[in-house]
């Protein structure tokens, strides 16, 4: 199928999905009891902590609740991960459960897994009726990927700092944003530290100047970027996004001196130190950013960078499980999934426990570690203002070229903003080729 | 009629040690050989002609368009000319540290097992560990290096090598080099004690300088082993990719991506299998070709030394 009609077909068909979603509740619910013994394989990407969920806590509940089903979980580095996951769907050895991005995130991502026929449908998941959320894990008609929880890039910041350069309140504009930024530079402080070295962290700002900027006036900007209709070279797009953030860079809120030769996780260990005022971030990394660091307990908060006309954000679904379409146990797969996506099981507030998901539903969502962080994203997803990460909606590979070339126009190789539209469009071509 | 002795047919073989029966047991290396590395070769061919991108098997024969497309869109001249300068600076550094190291460690001086021992410490890391740990020295400001510029009273925070446009490969390759002399320096000493102390005394007698000693006749005994060094030394830069994965990510911008990061950022980022296959097949072409010439032209030294 051409990839480019595949896109628009994906989201016709979680339209159509939406609306008729009733008609498929038709999985064998007794799978597991008419089973006997047997040995289901979750595999997941991450770094296995002291009585790890998946790992751990998953395989006991289950065990509790089903005696005859063991899990076996494997856990590996992401990139690990991804090379294990193609072997073992080349060879046909694919686990059960798999973990997957929604639309065409990562080498995992469930459009080029639904794709190529490796997930199987889960329309008839009890805990996916009626809900209107799931465009993103949606291929052709056929839910592929069962996740509850979201995603969101904001600006973590210091309220002490803040307080100490005279800021009441977070901005609310791209222009107070800006006059927050050089009040805290006046003030001494350092405004905004990122850890460039590591490109992938450019698109933490980016793409939420983008939700303000394209996304809030053309939601249909992606899709009409695969049919040709809007390109990446578009005036008023892509070039005021990075206009914008270059900004930063051009006034040393961000110094790119310094920034370009920070990992991620330094910039995180400068942030809880009190060298900076802000950083951009995602939810994923709260844990880290709000622990104690040298400078204390200081009390931090959470913003969705504002645009010029408004506020919006870059919040979305995020990763969740997918079942293998040639598992010999995929109605029993689909029991595991409803009760542990169920919003009240003993899964589902162990998962919770975690911290590491920020559910859109069920049983405990209000208490999830930092929610008053991340509330306010929440409720401005809900009034249909957050949009998804830009690079769910690219082939793999566009986001690279966006972060190489803006880090040689800060770094001063002379590369120019249409240089960077420019190289994304070419490159965003050249993977839409094949 | 009494029994004849066998006439033994001609080239038969006729060993009491090798039987013919013992090439039997080459058979399970021989397969392995064939399956891990033979095989998968063959396969690399094969994809370069596909646009497989690594999940979907219903690809397409797309001919020679993914080696076009590689010589066409810039990558393989960038990472080319990245590998290049990367490659000659640890081959120099790394041969003439670990000889010059080897040269002080075979004289006669005190705790000279100690020194060894130091010398080849680095080795033993993985590149992961040492890429990790020279992250934090390089690191602007808090890092190791930083830190004593500024104990000196010099700006730490202005030191940032890998966040460098013009520095960050030659950062990389310095700890390419550090962790490497160590094994250089081990051949280049295994070398220097085949060196007939004789010789030397000989070299004594007649007047001849330290240097003189080191250019007339260690040198040209150790030849061989100048080219085993230098040869490996060459493979190994031309397929570097640990420290730009680990340390910068191919950054910044595309300063530090070699020959290999790019067939793995093709292969796994772009998810172009079938062009990264291609991108392979050529850079192992080039890495071949290299090494031939090096080759050739070092045993070709050895003679005239």
């Amino acid at each position: 199928m051409n990839r480019k009609t595949m896109f628009a077909l994906a989201l016709t068909g979680a339209m159509t999905l939406a609306a008729s979603t009733a008609v498929f509740a038709d999985y064998d619910h007794e799978a597991i009891e008419n089973s006997g013994d047997i040995t289901i394989t979750l595999m997941v990407s991450g770094v296995a902590t002291d009585n790890d969920f998946e790992t751990e806590v998953l395989p006991n509940l289950i065990k509790e609740k089903w005696p005859n089903v063991t899990i076996e979980a494997t856990k590996l580095p992401d990139d690990n991960y991804y090379t294990s996951l193609k072997t073992k769907l080349a060879s046909g050895e694919c686990p059960d459960l798999i973990l997957t991005q929604p639309m065409y995130a990562g080498q995992n991502s469930c459009y080029a897994l639904a794709e190529a026929g490796y997930l199987a449908s889960l329309n008839d998941l009890d805990t996916v009726q009626g809900r209107q959320d799931m465009a993103a894990v949606t291929y052709d008609g056929d839910i592929v990927t069962s996740t509850s929880g979201v995603s969101i890039l904001g600006c973590y910041y210091n309220k002490d700092l803040f307080a100490q350069a005279g800021i009441e309140s977070v901005p609310q504009t791209w222009d107070e944003f800006l006059e927050d930024c050089q009040k805290l530079q006046d003030a001494g402080i350092q405004p905004i530290v990122m850890g460039d070295k590591d490109q992938y962290v450019l698109q933490f700002g980016l793409y939420q100047i983008a939700a303000n900027e394209i996304y809030s006036k053309n939601p249909d900007y992606d899709i009409q970027l695969r049919s040709g209709e809007t390109h990446f070279t578009d005036e008023g797009t892509w070039d005021k996004v990075l206009e914008m953030y270059k900004t930063l860079y051009d006034n040393k809120y961000i110094d790119a001196d310094m920034s370009l030769g920070y990992g991620a996780s330094q910039s995180i260990t400068d942030f809880i130190d009190g060298k900076a005022a802000m950083t951009f971030d995602g939810s994923f990394n709260a844990p880290a950013l709000t622990a104690e660091g040298a400078a204390g307990a200081f009390e931090r908060g959470y913003f969705p960078i504002p645009g010029t006309e408004g506020v919006y954000t870059a919040t979305c679904l995020g990763a969740g499980y997918s079942i293998y379409s040639g598992s010999k146990y995929i109605d029993q797969c689909k029991e595991i999934l409803d009760y542990w996506q169920d919003g009240h099981s003993d899964v589902w507030k162990a998962h919770l426990a975690t911290g590491r998901i920020i559910p859109v539903y069920g049983e405990g969502a209000e208490t999830v570690p930092n929610i008053d962080l991340f509330q306010p994203f929440i409720d401005l997803m809900n009034e249909g203002k957050g949009f998804y990460w830009c690079n769910q909606a690219w082939p793999a590979g566009t986001e690279n070229e966006m972060e190489v070339l803006f880090s040689e126009m800060v770094g001063g190789q002379g590369t120019e903003i249409e240089d960077i539209t420019e190289g994304m469009q070419e490159k965003f071509e050249d993977l839409l080729e094949d | 009629m009494a029994d004849m002795p066998k006439k033994k047919r001609k080239g038969a073989n006729t060993s009491l040690v090798f039987t013919n029966k013992m090439y039997i047991f080459l058979i399970p290396a021989l397969a392995m050989f064939l399956v891990f590395w033979i095989y998968p070769v063959l396969q690399l061919f094969y994809y370069s002609i596909t646009n497989f991108n690594g999940i979907n098997y219903d690809f397409d024969f797309v001919g020679l368009k993914n080696y076009s497309k590689v010589l066409s869109n810039g990558t393989l001249t960038n990472s080319l000319k990245n590998t290049m300068i990367y490659a000659v600076f640890t081959v120099v550094l790394s041969n003439v540290i670990g000889m010059a190291i080897a040269m002080i460690l075979n004289t006669r001086i005190r705790f000279k097992g100690f020194f060894r021992t130091c010398a080849y410490f680095p080795a033993l890391f993985s590149a992961i560990v040492v890429g990790f740990i020279w992250s934090y020295v390089y690191m602007p400001g808090a890092g190791m290096i930083g830190n004593l510029l500024t104990n000196i009273g010099l700006d730490g925070t202005a030191f940032n090598p890998l966040g460098n446009f013009r520095t960050a490969l030659y950062a990389i390759a310095i700890v390419e080099v550090w962790k490497g002399f160590g094994t250089t320096m081990i051949i280049y000493l295994a070398g220097l004690q085949t060196v007939d102390e004789s010789l030397l005394e000989a070299g004594r007698i007649d007047g001849c300088t330290e240097w003189q000693l080191i250019r007339k006749i260690k040198l040209p005994l150790i030849s061989s082993t100048v080219t085993i060094n230098v040869i490996l030394s060459v493979i190994a830069g031309l397929k570097a990719f640990d420290y730009s994965f680990i340390m910068t990510n191919g950054g910044p911008g595309k300063s530090t991506k070699t020959l290999m990061f790019q067939v793995y950022e093709t292969a796994f980022t772009d998810m172009k299998m079938g062009r990264a296959s291609a991108f392979s097949v050529m850079a192992f072409a080039f890495i071949i070709l290299i090494t031939v010439i090096m080759l050739f032209y070092l045993n070709k030294r050895e003679v005239e030394l």
